[in-house]
């Protein structure tokens, strides 16, 4: 796979839930979305497997959202990989990787990117091409300052 | 009564912002001072609207219930709900 083309799309309906602290399925004029509180630092987890075309240059984690209210303030999110090769009874995720809070819209219907690119290997749980994976998606409330939720319409991963 | 508890205002605060009043175009930082500030005015000027309740309203209810009927009567006046 070429640099730069996408690899997966993963849309809200496909969120999976942790049993606390979760991001909760919503709608937005019919468009659906994941709504991540301000306070508490929820998560959604998507799995798939890795493209047989993935290169092993790396992806870049995009993540497609817009606020639910705010019209001033930042948004930002904490990514992280899980390579499904070892005892599913246990997570083993990656360290997260930080999509740095950035300024939401001046209108909080308009949705905003945010990406990381994350190098191949370690930071990426060593997923390899044709390989069952998680992605976990945290909303990095600690470091971010829009007042409440941010809404997850998109996640796409693409060759770096 | 004594101001709301740190814990207490920031349950406010993350209640708040669940509700969605209209967009908001401060930051949780910013919208936190203000409840802090809410608290504070609240707790400064209660003798002053229990002073202001005509009896028998004011020896016959709680506090509780002086407290609901003053946010019923401001909700009601912006027209908005919990």
């Amino acid at each position: 796979m070429a640099s730069g083309n996408t690899l997966l799309v993963f849309s809200p309906l496909g969120a999976e839930f942790p049993v606390s602290n979760f991001a909760t399925l919503d709608t937005r004029n019919n468009h659906p979305c994941l709504d991540f509180d301000a306070s508490t630092g929820e998560t959604v987890y998507f799995s798939g497997v890795m493209p047989r075309n993935y290169a092993g240059g790396g992806i870049t984690v995009s993540v497609h959202s817009a606020a639910t209210s705010a019209t001033s303030g930042t948004i930002g999110w904490l990514i992280a990989l899980e390579r499904g090769n070892t005892d599913l009874d246990a997570d083993s995720f990656a360290a997260d990787q930080t999509i740095t809070a950035a300024a939401v819209n001046g209108t909080s219907g308009i949705i905003t990117v945010g990406s990381v690119a994350i190098t191949d290997g370690a930071n990426m749980d060593s997923i390899a091409a044709g390989e069952y994976f998680r992605l976990r998606v945290t909303r990095d409330v600690a470091n971010d300052s829009a007042t409440g939720d941010a809404e997850l319409y998109a996640v796409e991963i693409k060759e770096t | 009564m004594a101001v709301l508890t740190s814990q207490q205002r920031e349950g406010v605060w993350a209640d708040y912002m669940r509700q969605r009043v209209g967009d908001i175009s401060i930051t949780k930082t910013e919208l936190r001072a203000a409840v802090d500030a809410a608290d504070a005015w609240a707790d400064a000027n209660a003798a002053a609207y229990n002073s202001a309740l005509p009896q028998p309203a004011r020896g016959a209810l709680t506090a509780k219930q002086k407290a609901s009927l003053l946010a019923y009567v401001v909700m009601r006046r912006f027209e908005v709900t919990p």
